[in-house]
């Protein structure tokens, strides 16, 4: 029995050093890190400035997937060439971007608002109920526009280019277009975040907000004011990254994909720590590489399909016990 | 002069921490231009009174009044806006963003954001090598240049500093001294300290606090340690 | 205290004792009151559904069935009340205790529990379903009571995600473990009552369990949906007023003495992680019960309506409407929200079907715009209870924070249970007067 279990931890270990084995793992855990800071970045700015555990954000990305998708079904027709699809695209992402970032900003203004001065937990329960609302009307929506709630939207699914859809190989490793592509855009909206953050007035107000919001509002700025705008970006952001889901074949645009994003943001933002970014994108890292090395291991060598999630949470728990500030994070843990 | 209105006025201010009544009715005044202390033991409400000048802990009663407006109930960051700079206890520094950032944060919005920093620089130049560096990373002494040199790159004219030399060792305490005495001489400033030599040097006039409420106020040149009552109120 | 014999003080005992008796009822007048609705609710509504209006009120009045589902998951809020709003610490993974207490049932039942064969009484079960989901929480509770606020939340929440991915997963439970496991209506009905003595027990169960026919000789038929409903209702009954004790009594008071100010209970000299502790696994104790009659009753479990965060957030919404810290308010609570469910159903008796069919072909077809009065039916109203429910939640939040029984005691002044006879005796010594 001991034997056996230390055979095969050997056999695990001589497959998982196969060169093409380490880079199938590397490509998929890249991708999957880079959807999992676009689902995330979003919560992190709004939970680092403000405290507040957004519940609706996983909403806001599954309504995200349904605004993009319904933007590039109704201006992709099968006589669209692919640079154009992948303009309309980038349009997608604008509107939603847009869409969902005033959205965000008129939420917080009319509901979020009014109960910063209470305990933290009204906050949670209030998104908690824009949850059920929000994904109540999408299911309205959807189901008035003919389609099925719980399944993906094939025909958004459907607007993506050829050339994402097609396989391509790396380092003698097949892997799809849209994956490459899903790497790109984390990329350059990790940098854009960052430059937000470094660069621009706001940011700094941002960053000094999440670190000390009295001695922020002490020196003249009203942090209530980059609240708002931190919970309208934020949102948007959440759409944004919905946009992209919404091509991936592993998630697709579907009502449960509210729930799915959300409890992956909620990994990604504690692991990388309260009000740091760099937590962040370091998290969605290490969740991303978790996620794929356990799906290597589920696909050939252990028989239990719930692996790759459930030690995803098993290192959000570990994290909580042996660091409970996260990786980076800046702000105290503790009290209320 | 008589028709110019104090810089800062306070009549019959109760604040609270929570539950617990912490200032019972405190009135003081601060002319323009004119450094004031105040005094007392720890606990007495000495932070809690800058801290409801500020509007962090507003007062439940009484009214605060900045160059003769009523600013009671005011946001913090408007009070703030009216110049008003606070150097906190413990400094407060934004431990994660560059000592230049540190201040760039504190300048008004449209002002000249560098020359205003290096003005700030020029005035503490040990600080020019570490502009780059994490606040957190610096040392004590450093730290609380940073915070003073925060007040500095706004347009403050009324400072409301907290205990300054706290934590600090002797060497350093006198730079920051140096460093106040020179900043003092252009602008109105609330000091509490604990130092009271250092306190009443710094100042024209101060008020000794006790139990929530302003018990003497006199002048700091003619103050000593050995008068009855401050001795009464200061030892523990 | 020897028994009173016919002596010169056989008045004054009497005096005393009825001086007690009258107390105790005074103290829980409201209680016997609450009890004595519940007990009443399936003779009324079969009562009502005969009257004229019946279809009207089996539209707008949720059903006995509904309202058996109403007691368990009551007492599953209470439990979650009794942890996050008396000390303050969110407990976002309940649904694990729940779950684990629910599963133990269909488990046991299909023999797949080693040292438990499928005839365990069901009344050791529940005790057993107890003391299992008080083994988890002082394990969760052991590591996560180091931190608190949002982070007690989220570790919570991590580890009843651990459970509910391994559950969703885990070929033991059956064939395909994500639709969960079920016992059948083959085997016998769990009995509540006292085990071995079979006309001391009932069994539950909406195909299973028993039934009587006309108990009071007045048309009222006690199916298996009534008598599961009164032999849940007494085991959850017994629940609350225990949870009840533990609350008034000095432990209790240092539980609300955490949630006001936990600095100042550990500088007064309490040991605050172990009262923490203990705390959760109190409430543990009865979330594991609760889940035991929900798969007493339904014989079936799955992942979704157990170990679900979705059903942790079904004793959150009853804990707010019914009022956060207030031990009762959560039932009262999912009450509501059942009976939103419950007319908004897609079901027969929802409100939707019934205005199919009351409505004529005319007015369902008319409308504006090529929206018809039906499609608006069919779009806002059949089935929508997450809707509203989320809106009434979100306005709860905002201007009933206190929810409906916290804002009663606001009003009143204290308890409910101790203010509402003194306000009805001063009435009547007002009037007499």
């Amino acid at each position: 029995m001991t034997d056996a279990a230390v055979l095969s931890v050997v056999d695990v270990l001589v497959d998982l050093l196969e060169p093409t084995t380490l880079v199938r793992i590397l490509l998929d855990a890249l991708s999957k890190s880079a959807l999992y800071v676009l689902i995330a970045s979003g919560l992190s700015l709004i939970f680092g400035l403000m405290g507040v555990l957004n519940f609706a954000h996983g909403s806001l990305t599954m309504l995200g997937a349904y605004l993009g998708g319904a933007v590039m079904v109704a201006l992709v027709s099968g006589s669209t060439s692919e640079p154009v699809q992948l303009l309309l695209f980038f349009v997608a992402i604008a509107a939603t971007f847009a869409a969902l970032t005033l959205l965000g900003g008129a939420v917080e203004m009319t509901l979020i608002r009014p109960i910063y001065d209470r305990e933290p937990l009204f906050q949670i329960l209030l998104t908690f109920g824009l949850v059920l609302v929000l994904d109540e009307l999408a299911r309205i929506a959807v189901e008035l526009y003919g389609l099925q709630p719980r399944s993906d939207w094939q025909a958004a699914l459907g607007t993506a280019p050829g050339f994402l859809s097609s396989r391509y190989t790396v380092a003698g490793v097949t892997t799809r277009g849209l994956y490459l592509f899903e790497v790109l855009i984390g990329a350059l909206v990790v940098a854009a975040i960052w430059a937000f953050l470094t660069r621009t007035r706001y940011g700094l107000y941002i960053r000094s907000g999440s670190e000390d919001s009295e001695m922020t509002r002490a020196l003249g700025i009203d942090v209530r004011r980059t609240f708002t705008v931190v919970f309208g970006l934020g949102s948007g952001l959440a759409g944004l990254a919905g946009v992209v889901l919404m091509w991936d074949p592993r998630f697709g645009a579907s009502v449960p994909l509210s729930v799915e994003t959300l409890l992956v943001a909620f990994v990604v933002v504690i692991i990388g720590g309260l009000g740091s970014f760099r937590g962040t994108v370091v998290a969605a890292g290490v969740v991303g590489l978790t996620d794929a090395l356990m799906t290597w291991l589920f696909i050939n060598h252990v028989d239990f399909a719930g692996l790759p999630e459930m030690v995803t949470f098993l290192v959000l728990v570990a994290v909580l016990i042996v660091r409970p500030q996260g990786l980076y994070g800046i702000a105290e843990v503790g009290g209320h | 002069m008589s028709g110019d209105p104090p810089a800062l006025e306070l009549d019959g201010v109760h604040s609270y921490y929570g539950e617990s009544h912490v200032l019972r009715g405190v009135d003081l005044s601060v002319e323009t231009g004119e450094n004031v202390a105040l005094v007392g033991r720890n606990g007495v409400g000495k932070t809690t009174t800058l801290r409801s000048i500020l509007g962090l802990t507003p007062p439940r009663e009484g009214t605060v009044r900045i160059d003769g407006e009523d600013v009671t109930g005011e946001p913090t960051h408007e009070i703030a806006r009216r110049g008003v700079g606070w150097v906190p206890e413990e400094r407060r520094m934004f431990k994660h963003l560059s000592v230049e950032e540190n201040l760039r944060v504190a300048t008004p919005p449209g002002s000249d954001v560098s020359k205003r920093v290096q003005e700030a620089l020029d005035a503490f130049p040990a600080l020019r090598d570490h502009v780059d560096r994490e606040a957190g990373d610096l040392s004590g002494g450093q730290q609380q240049m940073v915070a003073i040199a925060r007040v500095l790159v706004g347009d403050n004219d009324l400072l409301l500093v907290d205990e300054p030399s706290e934590g600090l060792a002797p060497l350093i305490v006198e730079e920051v001294v140096d460093a106040l005495g020179t900043l003092a001489e252009d602008v109105t400033l609330l000091l509490v300290e604990q130092n009271f030599p250092m306190a009443m040097d710094l100042t024209d006039r101060f008020y000794l606090l006790d139990q929530g409420k302003v018990v003497e106020t006199g002048d700091s040149n003619a103050a000593s340690r050995d008068d009855e009552t401050i001795r009464r109120y200061l030892s523990a | 205290m020897s028994e009173p014999t016919e002596t010169s003080d056989a008045p004054a005992v009497t005096d005393r004792r009825g001086a007690y008796v009258r107390r105790v009822l005074a103290d829980h007048a409201v209680h016997a009151a609450v009890v004595v609705a519940f007990a009443l609710y399936p003779i009324v509504y079969t009562v009502l559904g005969q009257t004229p209006l019946g279809s009207e009120f089996e539209v707008f009045l949720p059903r006995v069935h509904a309202m058996v589902a109403v007691l368990y998951i009551g007492l599953f809020a209470m439990s979650f009340d009794f942890i996050s709003g008396y000390t303050g610490y969110l407990s976002f993974g309940h649904a694990l205790f729940y779950g684990s207490g629910a599963y133990l049932v269909v488990l046991t039942a299909t023999d797949k529990v080693p040292l438990l064969g499928p005839d365990t009484p069901f009344m050791l079960l529940i005790l057993v379903a107890g003391l299992v989901a008080v083994a988890l929480a002082l394990a969760v509770g052991a590591v996560s009571f180091r931190l608190s606020g949002v982070y007690f939340a989220m570790i919570t929440l991590g580890f009843a995600e651990v459970a509910h991915v391994f559950i969703r997963n885990w070929d033991h439970v059956g064939s395909n473990p994500r639709d969960g496991a079920s016992i059948g209506a083959a085997g016998d009905a769990f009995a509540v009552g006292v085990p071995g003595i079979d006309a001391l027990q009932v069994g539950i169960g909406r195909l299973v369990g028993d039934e009587f026919g006309d108990v009071f000789g007045i048309g009222v038929e006690f199916g298996t949906a009534e008598v599961s409903y009164y032999a849940i209702g007494a085991v959850v009954l017994v629940c609350y007023l225990l949870m009840q004790r533990i609350i008034h009594s000095p432990f209790g008071r240092v539980m609300i003495a955490i949630r006001e100010n936990e600095e100042r209970a550990r500088a007064v000299g309490y040991d605050v992680f172990r009262f923490k502790l203990a705390a959760f696994a109190i409430s543990g104790f009865f979330a594991g019960v609760a889940g035991a009659l929900f798969a007493g009753y339904r014989r079936t479990v799955a992942p979704g309506n157990t170990f679900d965060l979705f059903f942790t957030a079904e004793a959150l919404l009853a804990a707010i409407v019914g009022g956060f810290g207030t031990l009762a308010g959560p039932l009262f609570g999912y009450l509501f929200n059942a009976s939103v469910e419950g007319v908004l159903s897609t079901e027969p008796h929802g409100i939707a079907r019934y205005l199919r069919d009351v409505l004529s072909e005319s007015t369902l077809s008319a409308g504006a715009g090529g929206v018809t009065v039906a499609d608006v039916i069919n779009v806002l109203v059949d089935g929508r209870a997450d809707l509203y429910l989320g809106i009434v939640f979100i306005l709860f939040v905002l201007y009933v924070p206190r929810g409906i029984l916290g804002t009663l005691r606001d009003r009143l002044g204290g308890h409910v249970a101790d203010r509402l006879p003194e306000r009805v005796r001063s009435r009547f010594r007002g009037r007499n007067e």
